[in-house]
């Protein structure tokens, strides 16, 4: 039993964060691609970045719906206290989402393309703050009463922190983007996107510095948590790596490299996410509540785990093969005709 | 204008207006999913271009479709959690997982394949774009089976014990197959297939009398007309005993939908009721047009009821239903849409056996035609008012006498509800004036017969007979 209350939660932990950094790359260079849309200063192009997105946009979205779904079964308390106390970011986020989503079908139907521009490219930004914000609302910890359930004001997760957390966050989905696109694409946009790259690394970099430098500062929990033996070794590689993979993704960049800019941005985004998940675990709501108490019942995990667990592989393969389907670069606003 | 400030109301609203909205995306998306799978396989199985042009067209509908469907489906799953709060922590344990199958069984291999399917023509060989085809509609439908799951158990909670405040799964076969599943499941299966066979011989049957394509609109009109031979009748009779479990299980709703204030005791005969006005107030229908000794043979087929019909008075008023007026009428709108459906494939069935439908002679029956294109818009009307009567006849139950509504909405300020339910109507509002829009600029523009078929590219173009062409039959691998 000891077992089954112990080892269940954290399986699921670990697939949450699993499904959520899948989710944060795939969908990250998706809205990122769609913010730098805004940037576009034509039609033609603007229509390569959608294309580039069309075949995909919908399955990247679908690891938040299967990290919303599994939350719901894994961490019935977790799921119901973070959204309704995150309830302005995450309809937010929602309404990006509609925004985007129906812009690439409405665009290419459209003649007159204005409206579906701005929707995509204003839908992926609001996306991507409303998860900025319900980031940082979740790390900054949600009030909840002995229950765990939520009690604080509507407008808590709005702090400098959380505007510093939503922005940095948006400079990241950016450098994917941008690096993304430097794979996808060839010739003037390829070069734009470099730039875009180059300045988004930057910007990216200084919002992590500062949070990575304020969290300890501003935050009881996290000082104790990243000073406390033996975390703290890991704490004190992970910049170190950092530094080193920020290195090798600006020198790939300068070479103008096509695909290692985005291999490195992965990596970033992954160690970013391994800390993150260090300092946080085993909260799932940091400081209140922890992976034990918000738990669903075991027999529900173990079930969970038996059906989801097992397509876990099965996802990822036909992903990857639709991602080799429409391997090569877009050229065109069209694809397969 | 109290319920401004009720958030409960406001929640309810909301729920209300962004499931109204969604359903009526996934009904073809799941529908004309198969449909596409069979024109596919015509196209393979006989060469014929036709069918081929059939893919194409239809599935650009589909994809307006999808976009929306996706778009809107994502406000469902998380507003159990932002507006449901007290509800996900109870029902968590059983219907969260359900979410997460319907996640990652159904909608992911959708949304993974639709890529392919969509976009994929010249970059897979024609059979792996059949899987690809496949494995969508496969997708979409196995999307309906989980939800109608988690939505049967909300109906009648079985395989749980309800501890302090919690359902915990006690049997997982006896939750997910729990006896109002199956009917549930097979009548919305049926209803997204229906609607869309009538769409599709609707959109068809208006080309048809403006004379464009008559011969390829004349196959699909054929093809759903088939179709709806089975499935239009044995609907139905799946509506039938989906009226028999609600007897059986929530005799609430079912005094609801009759709006029957009295109890009927069994061995009796009873009479039906057509038309009513019923007034919650006195307790009574103020005016009523009833069909003698009917109810008996609606829900059981013999005269003599067998068990009790209980009715609304059995109940005090905090524990039963209201908007009668909604649910009763909105089951009467499906009933009467089922058989128009019924008829109307009954008397173009006639029409086709006489040799009516040959390419010559479909355009000549410009009423025939109208009943189609007028069938259209039916089907979804008919999925609202079912879907209506399934929850807004549940209440006061969410999850049906376990937890009451008022006790599962959060405690979230009225005005962060209602900014958001008035963004949802204009939001949508516009989403469907532009799905209007450009789905009729798709049907006035028609098919495209230009473009090129897929996996023929290598075959000489001028020196083969048609009848030579032979299918590539190396192994998938080879082919690439």
């Amino acid at each position: 039993m000891e077992t089954l209350t112990y080892f269940l939660p954290q399986v699921w932990f670990g697939i949450l964060a699993l499904f959520l950094l899948l989710y944060v790359m795939l969908d990250g260079f998706d809205l990122g691609v769609g913010i730098l849309s805004l940037t576009s200063s034509t039609e033609e192009r603007r229509g390569i970045l959608m294309t580039s997105l069309s075949n995909i946009w919908d399955a990247n979205e679908t690891w938040l719906v299967l990290m919303g779904g599994a939350l719901f079964g894994a961490f019935p308390l977790a799921y119901a206290t973070i959204l309704s106390a995150l309830y302005i970011p995450i309809f937010i986020m929602i309404f990006g989402f509609i925004f985007r989503g129906v812009a690439f079908e409405f665009r290419e139907q459209a003649r007159n393309k204005l409206i579906w521009n701005v929707s995509f490219g204003v839908g992926s930004f609001l996306a991507t703050l409303g998860q900025g914000f319900a980031l940082g609302g979740v790390l900054k910890g949600i009030k909840v009463d002995a229950s765990g359930h939520f009690i604080g004001g509507h407008f808590d997760w709005l702090t400098w922190q959380t505007i510093l957390v939503a922005l940095t966050l948006i400079q990241g989905y950016v450098l994917i983007g941008s690096t993304y696109l430097i794979w996808k694409t060839e010739g003037e946009l390829q070069n734009i996107h470099y730039a875009t790259a180059k300045l988004s690394a930057v910007t990216t970099l200084v919002g992590a510095v500062i949070i990575t430098i304020g969290t300890p500062i501003f935050s009881d929990f996290a000082r104790e948590r990243l000073f406390s033996k033996p975390l703290v070794y890991l704490f004190a590689v992970i910049p170190v790596l950092a530094v080193v993979l920020i290195w090798q993704l600006i020198r790939s960049l300068n070479n103008e490299a096509e695909r290692t800019p985005f291999i490195w941005t992965i990596l970033l985004f992954v160690l970013t996410f391994f800390g993150l998940g260090l300092v946080v675990f085993p909260y799932i709501i940091p400081t209140q509540i922890t992976i034990y108490e918000a738990a669903a019942d075991p027999s529900s995990l173990v079930f969970m785990l038996i059906f989801i667990g097992a397509l876990i592989p099965v996802m990822l393969f036909y992903n990857i093969y639709q991602y080799f389907v429409f391997r090569g670069k877009v050229t065109n606003a069209h694809y397969g005709e | 204008m109290e319920f401004l400030s009720n958030t409960l109301v406001l929640s309810r609203m909301q729920f209300a207006l962004t499931a109204i909205f969604h359903m009526l995306w996934p009904i073809l998306t799941t529908g004309m999913g198969v449909y596409l799978v069979i024109v596919e396989g015509l196209w393979l199985k006989t060469r014929n271009p036709q069918y081929y042009y059939h893919a194409r067209f239809w599935a650009k509908l589909y994809i307006l479709n999808f976009g929306i469907g996706v778009a809107s489906g994502i406000p469902m799953e998380f507003q159990f959690g932002t507006n449901w709060a007290p509800l996900s922590e109870a029902i968590g344990n059983f219907f969260g997982s359900i979410i997460g199958f319907e996640a990652s069984m159904a909608f992911m291999l959708e949304a993974a394949f639709l890529g392919i399917m969509v976009f994929g023509w010249q970059r897979v060989n024609p059979y792996i774009h059949y899987m690809a085809t496949i494995l969508v509609a496969f997708g979409a439908n196995l999307s309906s089976f989980w939800i109608l799951v988690a939505n049967s158990w909300l109906q009648n909670p079985t395989g749980v014990e309800f501890i302090e405040g919690e359902f915990v799964v006690k049997d997982y076969f006896q939750a997910i197959f729990n006896p109002y599943m199956p009917n549930s499941v097979l009548h919305m299966v049926f209803a997204t297939w229906e609607t869309t066979l009538f769409v599709i011989g609707g959109i068809s049957a208006w080309y048809i009398l403006k004379k464009r394509h008559e011969a390829f609109f004349g196959t699909s009109l054929k093809i759903a007309l088939a179709a709806a031979i089975i499935i239009a009748p044995l609907q139905l009779y799946i509506g039938h005993l989906s009226g028999e479990q609600v007897y059986h299980y929530q005799p609430t709703k079912l005094a609801a939908m009759e709006a029957q204030w009295e109890t009927i005791p069994a061995g009796v005969a009873a009479d039906w009721s057509m038309l009513a006005i019923p007034n919650e107030k006195t307790q009574q229908n103020d005016w009523e047009v009833k069909f003698p000794n009917a109810l008996g043979y609606i829900l059981e087929f013999k005269k003599e009821l067998s068990e009790p019909v209980q009715g609304l008075k059995e109940w005090p008023p905090e524990n039963r239903p209201h908007l009668l007026g909604l649910i009763y009428y909105s089951f009467r709108i499906m009933i009467a849409i089922g058989f128009y459906f019924a008829g109307l494939m009954l008397v173009s069935v006639i029409q086709w056996l006489r040799g009516q439908f040959s390419p010559e002679k479909i355009t000549q029956q410009p009423w025939l035609m109208w009943g189609w294109i007028l069938a259209a818009p039916l089907g979804y009307i008919a999925v609202e008012c079912g879907w209506t009567v399934r929850c807004v006849g549940r209440q006061p139950w969410t999850v049906y006498n376990y937890i009451r509504t008022e006790d599962a909405v959060s405690n979230l300020p009225p005005g962060d509800v209602l900014t958001t339910l008035t963004l949802f109507a204009s939001v949508y509002a516009i989403l469907l004036f532009a799905a209007f829009y450009f789905g009729s600029r798709i049907i006035r523009k028609g098919p495209d017969f230009d473009l090129p078929l897929p996996g023929m590219e290598e075959q000489p173009p001028l020196k083969t007979e048609p009848g030579e062409f032979m299918p590539d039959e190396r192994p998938v691998e080879a082919q690439q």
